[in-house]
């Protein structure tokens, strides 16, 4: 396995006012294709902000993010958004459906700006939220359904366009215990069967034993990495 | 993204919020409609003053004088208006006849009535081109000799001199004998005035024109060579010498000069001028009422304007309210794969939709505007602008129409333009987080 992600010497400095906050020190990570890569910090770790600059909504104050060969801090918005197109499908902890569109629509929404027909990008939307268990939900809007379908909802969108690498910024942060687990179950089934690359931030212990690796950062810092026995679904549901 | 995807979006966000809108369109229907409105009745008084002088005579006949020249003056300046100049105007661009024109005076007498005319001479081969149409009868044709054509409104000029009172004479121009004489007293003959033995001649009448232009309803016409021997019988019996110069044979009192188009009809005239010749044509009087006609309707256009500007910062405003209202949403849209431009374009395509949409109800809420104007306004509205009432106060052409379309959906682009930026440039990260 190569390396798809890989960080070199990453710091990011806030300045608010005349002080200055270092949410990043500086951070050296290599994520494997297809691996499943767990962020595990406390709040105000820096973790999210991690994950950010790995999906190209952040620029880094220094240093180097180069995935799948290409300099993320070398471009401009213009080639990021398109890059996160081809690339990126993005979970979130408020799941961040847009209230107007039903689930189908909100799935679909990231084929649209690819430019995928409505017929052909329909059909996709709806094998997608079939998958994730809402295929009798398809034209209600977020506001009719519960938490743990919102987030399926925003899952199915994540894995429609089968992109490379999915970020998921605390997606089970909203849900009780036993949907998290199944939010949990999905989102790593979807990637183990796709091939492709996760990677989690979260506070929860639980979460990050899903993972084959564990990166814990504290005060902007790796503070140690540590890899887990890959345990199937089906073993940590019972 | 597709232009389809682009425009099924921008039309369900604007539906969205149905109320605000409509009410922006609003805000553009009336601003459309103003200006549509106000340069309508620029049309219209444009229109009416062409309608006017179209009364006074033809708008694309040029006259041609001869120029009038210091007689102390060497004479070799002098141009004349003879058969070389009629040669030489018809060769000018745009001109589609030329016919040259002697006038003088006389009688024509129906039984016991008599009416004094201008009896004008004309080529009857270009009578037709001239514009000239008749009511009964037909026009002069070239083997007339003692024929003539009535203008429209001799009918109404006929009096028995003899008579105190003026009543209406019941007289059949088409049917009823008469006669004509050059004598400029008959009828008004002083006791023992010794008059010139003046011929009277028996005139067939060959038709009648359409009353209601004044250049032609008082007078009749007959053929140009019919005149000058009437003009030389005159002469005769007056015992004169035929006048040196102006009165001879090779030469005319005046020239006219058809053109094909009324935009034309300046740059013919400055030809002819150019040759030696006084011209004249009703375009000299249009063209000045136009320029006023311009700076009216520039100044109502200007007043409908304004609130076209209104409407225009309105939508602008609906459009940053809309932003804001929508940030999360740009911010989810951007991170799930929008590009800058998809976004801009979603927002431009909003607003031009605002701004055709209220361009296209403004246009209708106009003809419903000039309509009650026409309708109703005319009695009092069309005495104030000197118009009559017969021809239409507001007038909404063909290109009016698309002209305001397209300007309605480019002011909409035009106040969309900032709001749109604004959506394009917004952090991403940031417009996830508000809530």
């Amino acid at each position: 396995m190569d390396d798809l992600i890989v960080l070199k010497n990453l710091r990011k400095v806030y300045k608010m006012g005349d002080e200055k906050i270092i949410a990043l020190n500086s951070i050296d990570l290599n994520i494997k294709r297809n691996e499943f890569v767990c962020l595990l910090g406390t709040s105000g770790s820096g973790k999210s902000t991690l994950l950010n600059m790995m999906a190209g909504l952040e620029k880094p104050t220094k240093g180097e993010i180069i995935i799948n060969g290409h300099h993320l801090e070398k471009m401009n918005e213009t080639q990021l958004t398109k890059f996160r197109q081809l690339n990126i499908g993005f979970v979130f902890q408020s799941y961040n459906l847009i209230p107007t569109l039903s689930a189908m629509e909100n799935v679909s929404l990231g084929l649209t700006f690819k430019g995928v027909p409505k017929a052909k990008r329909d059909k996709m939307a709806k094998e997608m939220l079939e998958n994730v268990g809402l295929g009798n939900r398809l034209h209600h809007k977020p506001s009719e359904m519960s938490g743990g379908q919102q987030q399926r909802v925003s899952i199915a969108r994540a894995f429609v366009g089968k992109p490379k690498i999915v970020f998921a910024d605390e997606p089970t942060g909203n849900l009780d215990t036993k949907t998290t687990f199944e939010v949990m179950d999905l989102i790593t089934g979807m990637a183990r069967e796709n091939n492709q690359t996760l990677i989690i931030v979260t506070h929860d212990n639980e979460i990050s034993s899903y993972a084959h690796r564990v990166v814990y950062i504290r005060d902007g810092n790796i503070e140690k990495i540590t890899h887990n026995q890959i345990i199937t679904e089906g073993e940590k549901t019972k | 993204m597709s232009n389809i995807d682009l425009i099924r979006m921008g039309i369900k966000n604007l539906w969205r919020r149905k109320l605000r809108t409509f009410l922006t369109v609003l805000g553009v229907i009336i601003g459309t409609s103003s200006i549509v409105v106000m340069l309508s009745l620029g049309f219209g008084l444009t229109q009416g003053f062409q309608d006017q002088i179209s009364q006074w005579g033809d708008l694309t006949t040029i006259n041609v004088y001869q120029r009038w020249v210091d007689p102390s003056m060497p004479s070799k300046d002098q141009v004349k208006l003879d058969d070389n100049a009629v040669a030489a105007f018809k060769a000018i661009p745009h001109v589609i006849a030329v016919s040259p024109t002697i006038e003088t005076y006389g009688t024509v007498i129906n039984g016991r009535y008599i009416a004094q005319v201008p009896i004008k001479g004309i080529d009857p081969d270009v009578m037709a081109e001239f514009g000239f149409e008749v009511a009964e009868g037909r026009l002069l044709n070239n083997s007339d000799e003692l024929t003539v054509v009535f203008g429209g409104g001799m009918q109404h000029n006929f009096w028995d001199p003899k008579a105190r009172v003026w009543r209406e004479p019941k007289i059949n121009l088409m049917k009823d004998r008469m006669s004509l004489t050059l004598n400029p007293n008959y009828g008004y003959e002083q006791p023992g005035q010794k008059t010139p033995n003046y011929k009277e001649y028996k005139i067939k009448t060959a038709g009648v024109l359409v009353e209601g232009n004044w250049e032609t309803d008082y007078g009749i016409y007959m053929p140009i060579k019919v005149v000058q021997q009437l003009i030389k019988d005159k002469e005769k019996a007056e015992n004169q010498k035929p006048q040196k110069g102006n009165n001879n044979e090779s030469q005319y009192q005046r020239i006219n000069v058809k053109v094909d188009d009324m935009k034309n009809v300046q740059d013919v005239q400055e030809t002819i001028k150019n040759m030696g010749h006084e011209a004249y044509s009703l375009n000299d009087q249009l063209e000045s009422m136009k320029q006023t006609a311009g700076i009216i309707q520039a100044v109502l256009g200007g007043i409908g304007a304004i609130s076209l500007l209104v409407a225009a910062i309105g939508i602008t405003n609906t459009m940053v309210m809309s932003i804001y209202e929508r940030t999360k949403e740009i911010g989810v849209m951007k991170v799930i794969g929008a590009s800058l431009k998809d976004i801009k374009r979603l927002f431009l395509f909003e607003a031009a939709l605002i701004g055709l949409l209220g361009g296209i109800l403004g246009i209708c809420f106009s003809y419903l505007l000039s309509f009650i104007i026409n309708h109703f306004g005319s009695s009092f509205l069309g005495n104030f602008f000197g118009t009559g009432g017969e021809s239409k106060i507001s007038i909404i052409p063909i290109w009016l129409i698309f002209a305001a379309m397209a300007f309605s959906a480019l002011i909409g682009i035009i106040s969309g333009y900032y709001p749109a930026r604004r959506a394009m440039n917004l952090s991403a990260l940031e417009a996830i987080r508000t809530e």
